[in-house]
């Protein structure tokens, strides 16, 4: 008994002290097609990646509603872009989507591209992942690629002025608590007296003997159950709690007589609308428009690009999730988001596709944020991926283009494909 | 008022005369002793079964400033945090004629929630306490203690209590909220203060489009949202009430009484 007894314990302290904190956020857990078919991010920077407490951190970046949307979630309607980060380690300050200010939730449409900008103050010293992230109403939260942010400890303890519009200005780290605490104990302490009326001089044991031989509704007075004595002193107690009541909203009313109801503002952030279109992609391939290698990790895409424009075209960036593959230097990698969300993009044949030319293309994709993040459908219901092809022309234009492709991971060549 | 039995005969008041000297019987081992165990070992899970059914139905509503809005708050928080109260003024009531079920899970409740919120969303998770305040019921748990010692009916206190539960829970609380509710600039628009808080405090599972702020069409009442939610509130609690009743009748005693008639 004792020896169990013993390993209990040693499990529990192990247990407590040797767990390591979490800074995920999930999205490895959810299904392939709730990342790969519903959003794209991508020009995600966050920045800077060192502060100290107080100090802003900027998110900016794109994500697109793809139109490849699947039918086995809720239409996009309502929508919240988001920092997904641990808590709130930083505080958020200002919020802009497709250069509108956007300090509550927008209307959102398949095929819509939202440009957004979050501006957040370090609150808590640590070392943060954080993301973009759009909450969709029926879906949940899409995580965009995450970035490590430093926040060192600062001299002065971290503020959250806000400028009423009477003019003071507040710091919401301790507005009103302290009367919150003190009104909600006030209200208590009525509540212990009334508790300790009844508890500290009388007794249960001899009461039940006594309840149980008379109705419900006999208070007993005559045998002593609620006295007189009794009705007086709760009537005491009763009146004290509405005196309070009515006080402190005498004192509500006058110290606040402006008050609003909470505020809610929901648009549909104006959609950039491009005056060209550079290219048409066709996925090519049946039934595998592409395969996936589990082995490297290695993704492959086939595809047929029309190029529709009047200029020489190139594809620049293939965007899935929140991942993002360039066909381009070191620097154009450094340069497209999050290190551990960006890959190198293989294009076969490489060379740009002369203006009204068809080319069929492959995408090659090596990557262990496949694995990773889970963006593969290997054995699911939909065995479909989508993502945006980013085509740009000799003149600096650039088009990011939905493709759906048919996946079919390569273990399963051997069996049933050619 | 204390009721007073007349007309009694000869054989109840002699029956009355014995149960007041067995009410004073001292019994040396277990009078305080099993008081003190019932009324300290109790709070756990008292408080746990209040806190549980307020968060299965009530949620948010009771977590978050900006959650605390005229027309859902009244209704759904009024309704949840009355079941257990109920179940505990039956207990002590039909058991010990103490009028005290309500007030002791409130105050139960109150201390559970506190220490909660501190330890939890306080210290652990850093919001703001006064981000996160958990709302008190204490005072509305006195006026239907009160209420059930005057009547001496569960009906009555259903009725009665129901409706004054809604209303001072939602009076009692929206004082500390009133300094959350005044406007304040902030991302280019007029805010509340409660508003802002959730938007700065970040909520990356929850997020703004949760709450249900003036959906319907409650402003048909001359813009007076919340008396006619506090209305609808009443009612509800008084659902409720009949709830923590069945929990109290048949869920907690019931169970017991056959318990202890087998042994």
């Amino acid at each position: 008994m004792r020896r169990w007894l013993l390993s209990g314990i040693l499990t529990l302290l192990v247990t407590c002290f040797s767990v390591a904190q979490a800074f995920a956020h999930g999205e490895a857990a959810d299904e392939p097609f709730l990342k790969d078919l519903t959003v794209a991010f991508y020009n995600v920077h966050v920045s800077p990646t060192s502060i100290t407490v107080g100090q802003p951190v900027t998110i900016t970046g794109s994500l697109k509603i793809l139109e490849t949307w699947p039918y086995t979630l809720d239409p996009p309607v309502t929508a919240y872009i988001t920092p997904v980060v641990p808590g709130p380690v930083f505080a958020l300050v200002d919020r802009e989507v497709n250069g509108q200010p956007a300090f509550g939730s927008i209307t959102v449409e398949r095929g819509g591209t939202y440009d957004f900008k979050m501006v957040m103050r370090g609150r808590n010293p640590g070392r943060w992942h954080v993301h973009p992230g759009i909450a969709i109403q029926g879906t949940g939260t899409l995580i965009g690629p995450g970035e490590w942010v430093t926040v060192s400890p600062s001299d002065t303890p971290f503020k959250l002025n806000v400028m009423l519009l009477n003019g003071t200005t507040v710091d919401l780290e301790h507005f009103g608590g302290g009367f919150v605490w003190w009104w909600s104990f006030a209200g208590f302490i009525v509540g212990l007296v009334w508790m300790i009326y009844w508890t500290v001089p009388k007794r249960t044991v001899t009461r039940l003997a006594v309840t149980s031989q008379l109705g419900a509704n006999d208070d007993a007075p005559d045998i002593g159950l609620i006295t007189r004595e009794d009705h007086k002193w709760m009537n005491v107690l009763a009146a004290i709690t509405i005196l309070m009541l009515v006080g402190g909203w005498a004192w509500m009313a006058a110290k606040y007589p402006v008050r609003l109801p909470q505020q809610t503002d929901r648009f549909a952030p104006t959609l950039d609308t491009s005056s060209y279109h550079l290219a048409e992609v066709r996925p090519v391939g049946s039934p595998n428009n592409a395969t996936f290698d589990e082995k490297t990790n290695t993704l492959t895409i086939s595809l047929d690009v029309k190029n529709t424009g009047t200029q020489p075209i190139m594809l620049k960036q293939y965007s899935m999730a929140m991942a993002t593959f360039v066909n381009g230097s070191q620097q154009e990698l450094a340069e497209a988001g999050p290190h551990d969300f960006v890959g190198s993009l293989q294009v076969e044949p490489p060379d740009p596709i002369p203006a009204g030319q068809t080319r069929r293309v492959v995408l090659k994709m090596a990557s262990p944020i496949f694995d990773e993040e889970r963006l593969i459908p290997l054995h699911d219901p939909q065995q479909l991926i989508a993502g945006l092809l980013a085509v740009r022309d000799n003149v600096g234009r650039e088009e990011r283009v939905t493709v759906k492709s048919v996946l079919v991971p390569t273990e399963f060549q051997a069996q049933y494909l050619p | 008022m204390a009721s007073t039995p007349v007309a009694l005969s000869g054989a109840e008041r002699q029956r009355r005369l014995e149960l007041r000297e067995l009410l004073n019987a001292k019994y040396v081992f277990i009078d305080r002793t099993w008081d003190a165990v019932f009324w300290i070992t109790a709070i756990f899970i008292v408080a746990g079964a209040a806190d549980i059914t307020k968060l299965l139905f009530a949620g948010d509503w009771d977590f978050w400033t900006d959650w605390k809005d005229p027309q859902w708050w009244p209704v759904v928080t009024a309704f949840a945090t009355i079941i257990i109260p109920s179940a505990l003024q039956y207990i002590q009531w039909v058991a010990w004629r103490f009028p005290t079920g309500a007030t002791y899970t409130c105050c139960c409740l109150f201390l559970a929630t506190w220490i909660g919120r501190f330890f939890q969303w306080h210290v652990a998770e850093s919001y703001p306490m006064n981000f996160v305040w958990p709302i008190s019921t204490v005072p509305a748990g006195i006026i239907l203690d009160w209420i059930l010692m005057k009547t001496r009916s569960f009906i009555l206190t259903s009725l009665i209590g129901g409706g004054a539960w809604a209303i001072l829970v939602w009076a009692f609380n929206y004082i500390p909220l009133a300094p959350y509710l005044q406007p304040a600039q902030f991302m280019h628009h007029v805010l509340t203060v409660s508003d802002v808080q959730g938007i700065a405090y970040i909520r990356s599972q929850t997020p703004e489009y949760l709450r249900h702020i003036e959906r319907g069409a409650l402003r048909s009442f001359l813009g007076e949202t919340q008396y006619v939610s506090l209305l609808f509130g009443g009612t509800l609690a008084a659902v409720g009430y009949w709830v923590g009743q069945f929990i109290g009748r048949y869920l907690a005693v019931w169970p017991i009484r056959r318990y202890i008639k087998t042994l």
